[in-house]
């Protein structure tokens, strides 16, 4: 019991099997996955997957064209407070998919290459709950905060100053362009765009 | 797919929209940093990049020179992408994002859209022609032709007919209009020419129908545009036309077929022209004529169409303030000429009046005076603003015999002076309006001497081209100031002027720009490309100058050269480069043949 608890916290000590195997393998590539995730409301032990977005990014360029953007079939009442951010009524969600075909097009989406977001580890936390309960085991990506990198960066080269950690403070500082806010595809555009503005100087 | 630029402008426009949904599934998105080369010569081009963000500079690869700059929603670079070679340095100047179509998506898009295919692959103004047509709101009519929908079967009697049985005929037939057999003539005779004949005039039931047919018919082609149909029926003051195909009568075009279909109403406005029978009448007509345009503009006319329109429309409104004001024995003591962009026949929004009289005889001058002065009160009526230079024929300087104007012309043209310069280039476009039309020739004839088109004299004519500099010198893109160019001293002014010293080397005796370039092709003063576009840009100036001038409010607005580069669409910015592309070409092919680079 305890082996197992024990087992369950410590990062990689669940690794995919069969279908999943390769995505423990250590990345070569060149790419990442930026990635954002809506819920039903801001909580990620509670929160249901409403949609789903990521983009590939190579270099300079954001692979729009190959975009993985899908919108999970889900029941969850609305919460009138995420629905004002989110914009997803239950009407829009009819359209969706299975939360299990999310997942399992988002798993054969990032494959093994790291993955990149604004705020990760909620979105971590809540995929993480979803594949645990499909298939019993954890993303074993390396994950990468953009906010994180941010804060690097600025304090590299002025320590002292105060810091807007907002996903609109950040864009804003950056330049990035916020695309249709709080949709999931939109957030995913401008955290890539964040992402290659920090990493291509 | 959040696409954040605007794909329902041309090029994109002109795909359906499925294909335009597939477009938007293929995009990606990349981020340039300022510097960073996007191609380089050479450089095979991953795809077609359309600007979201920033701005690009093409240069050559050294960067000594500069070719253009592309910044929201501009497209680059198309050669690259059909020549699978790019042959400039592409460079993000600023921080640039851009959408990037893959070549080959773009090269299926070519393939599954005629539309945005010939869009990429053709002229100028192949491009502007169709951005015309995209442009149409509403009526389809200007673009109409004189086909079936619109034709009447003609009636048909023989010459012998009497009054009566024909009278009979436009009853059962519910034709106002029959065709008359005589021998090989054709004739017509309308419901109007029976009521004419037998009410007004003398001749009655039994009278033979040839005896009042009308045998001069007016006719148009088959298939050609049913403006022009209106054209003719404006012009000759009739309300049908025959319809002709491969030279044969195949039917009736009537005034009230196409006005069904036409809601502009020019032919009103001209009725009302030539029946008014006070100036009050008149200046109201002339009102109207302002909100044709408009609407007409509106509609989508297309440039050419309307500058011909609307210049019959102003010549006619003259005509008859002359007709009301000259009593009939004065009429023939003088020739009024219109002159400039009147005189071209270019205009379209009223601009300053430019005008000049011959005089049949000195001593009816003092007599004549008062007349040119009603004249030119009437003119100010109808909104022509006076001339700031003075050209008009109130001054003395404009109102002179034939034998003062030939030896004024002379003047003009031994002094190489620019303001003589400039007056023989506006008194060169003269074109005949009313009074006594056969004083004209002889005062035409005095430039168009074989000995003055050789010498010299041609050349510090073609001079005056080049006075103003092409607004694209600046990074080789436009060259603006505060957003605004002045599109008649940067673009219309050379083009129009440059042709002008071609005309006058070669005594081409049109006026019209457009009529002259074709003159030039034809006999290869110019080459057919050159040519073409000429006209093609001079169109496209015209267009969004009065595009422009339209927004604005003012009363003179026909007089503002003001073009905001701002309001212009990326696809119109792109043309208007091409366009004074073609203008700097123009005066370097002018420097050349007429070497103004000793002057």
């Amino acid at each position: 019991m305890i082996a197992s608890w024990l087992k369950n916290k410590i990062p990689g000590q669940m690794p995919p099997t069969g279908r999943w195997a390769h995505m423990a393998e250590p990345y070569d590539g060149d790419e990442v996955v930026v990635l954002d995730c809506e819920t039903s409301v801001f909580d990620k032990r509670k929160g249901e997957l409403l949609s789903l977005a990521a983009v590939r990014v190579r270099g300079n360029k954001i692979r729009l064209s190959e975009a993985l953007d899908v919108t999970v079939k889900s029941n969850a009442p609305t919460d009138p407070n995420a629905v004002r951010v989110h914009y997803l009524r239950r009407e829009d969600r009819e359209e969706g998919v299975a939360p299990s075909e999310a997942i399992e097009r988002m798993l054969d989406f990032i494959g093994n290459r790291p993955i990149c977001g604004f705020y990760i580890e909620y979105d971590k936390a809540v995929l993480n709950r979803y594949i645990k309960d499909l298939y019993n085991f954890k993303l074993p990506n390396r994950f990468i905060e953009v906010s994180e990198i941010y804060v690097k960066k600025k304090n590299k080269y002025r320590p002292q100053e105060y810091l807007d950690l907002t996903f609109e403070g950040l864009a804003r500082d950056l330049e990035v362009p916020v695309i249709e806010r709080h949709t999931a595809i939109g957030d995913v555009i401008s955290t890539a765009l964040m992402y290659i503005k920090l990493t291509r100087e | 797919m959040t696409i954040q630029i605007n794909l329902h402008q041309p090029p994109f426009s002109f795909l359906a929209q499925e294909q335009l949904d597939w477009l938007i599934q293929r995009l990606d998105l990349v981020f340039f940093h300022a510097g960073d080369v996007i191609l380089n010569e050479g450089d095979q081009t991953p795809g077609l990049y359309i600007v979201y963000k920033g701005v690009v500079e093409e240069t050559d690869q050294k960067s000594t020179k500069v070719y253009s700059q592309y910044a929201n929603e501009d497209i680059f670079d198309v050669r690259a992408v059909l020549e699978s070679r790019c042959r400039h340095k592409f460079t993000a100047i600023e921080e640039t994002l851009c959408y990037l179509l893959k070549a080959e998506d773009f090269v299926h898009l070519l393939d599954e859209s005629d539309d945005f295919s010939i869009y990429f692959k053709t002229d100028l103004g192949t491009q502007q022609s169709m951005v015309e047509q995209k442009d149409q709101s509403t009526s389809e009519f200007i673009l109409s032709r004189v086909d079936d929908d619109v034709v009447r079967p003609p009636a048909y009697v023989s010459a012998q007919t009497n009054l009566a049985r024909a009278a009979a005929l436009m009853f059962d037939k519910k034709n106002d209009a029959l065709l008359v057999r005589s021998g090989k003539d054709v004739g017509i005779v309308t419901g109007t020419d029976l009521l004419k004949a037998t009410l007004i005039g003398d001749k009655n039931k039994q009278t033979r129908v040839v005896d009042i047919a009308q045998f001069n018919l007016i006719h148009v082609e088959y298939g050609d545009f049913l403006f022009n149909a209106l054209l003719k029926m404006t012009q000759h003051q009739i309300e049908r036309v025959v319809v002709r195909k491969d030279g044969e009568i195949i039917g009736l075009l009537e005034l009230m077929d196409m006005l069904s279909a036409f809601s502009t109403h020019s032919h009103i406005i001209a009725m009302r022209i030539n029946q008014a029978t006070s100036m009050k009448q008149l200046v109201s007509a002339s009102k109207r004529l302002e909100k044709l345009i408009e609407t007409m503009h509106g509609q989508g006319a297309k440039s050419s169409a309307l500058m011909e329109l609307i210049t019959t429309l102003n010549r006619r409104l003259i005509q008859r303030a002359f007709e009301l004001i000259f009593p009939e024995r004065m009429r023939s003591a003088v020739c009024i000429l219109v002159l400039g962009s009147e005189g071209r026949g270019e205009q379209i929004l009223k601009t300053d009046q430019d005008n000049a009289v011959i005089l049949k005889d000195e001593h009816d001058r003092e007599a004549v005076r008062p007349l040119l002065l009603q004249l030119h009160q009437a003119l100010l009526d109808f909104g022509y603003p006076p001339c700031p230079g003075g050209v008009m024929f109130i001054n003395d300087s404009w109102i002179h015999t034939v034998d003062e104007w030939q030896s004024r012309v002379a003047r003009w043209l031994d002094s190489a002076k620019p303001e003589n310069m400039m007056n023989m280039a506006i008194f060169m476009d003269a074109e005949p309006v009313c009074g006594n039309h056969e004083l004209f020739k002889p005062v035409k004839q005095s430039w168009q001497g074989e000995d003055l088109r050789s010498s010299i004299v041609s050349s510090w004519f073609a001079r005056q081209a080049l006075q103003f500099d092409t607004p694209l010198t600046f990074l080789g893109n436009i060259r603006e100031d505060h957003g605004k160019i002045d599109i008649k001293k940067g673009a219309i002014f050379p083009l129009v002027h440059g042709v002008r010293s071609l005309a006058f080397e070669n005594a081409i005796n049109e006026c019209n720009t457009l009529e002259r370039l074709k003159i030039m092709e034809e006999r290869e003063i110019l080459d057919q490309e050159t040519a073409q576009g000429l006209r093609d840009a001079l169109l496209f100036f015209i267009r969004i100058r009065l595009k422009q001038q339209l927004d604005r409010e003012d009363m003179n607005r026909g007089l503002s050269q003001e073009l905001d580069i701002n309001k212009l669409r990326s696809v119109d910015r792109n043309m208007l480069r091409h366009g004074l592309h073609r203008v700097k070409k123009f005066k370097q092919l002018l420097t050349h043949h007429f070497h103004l680079e000793n002057f």
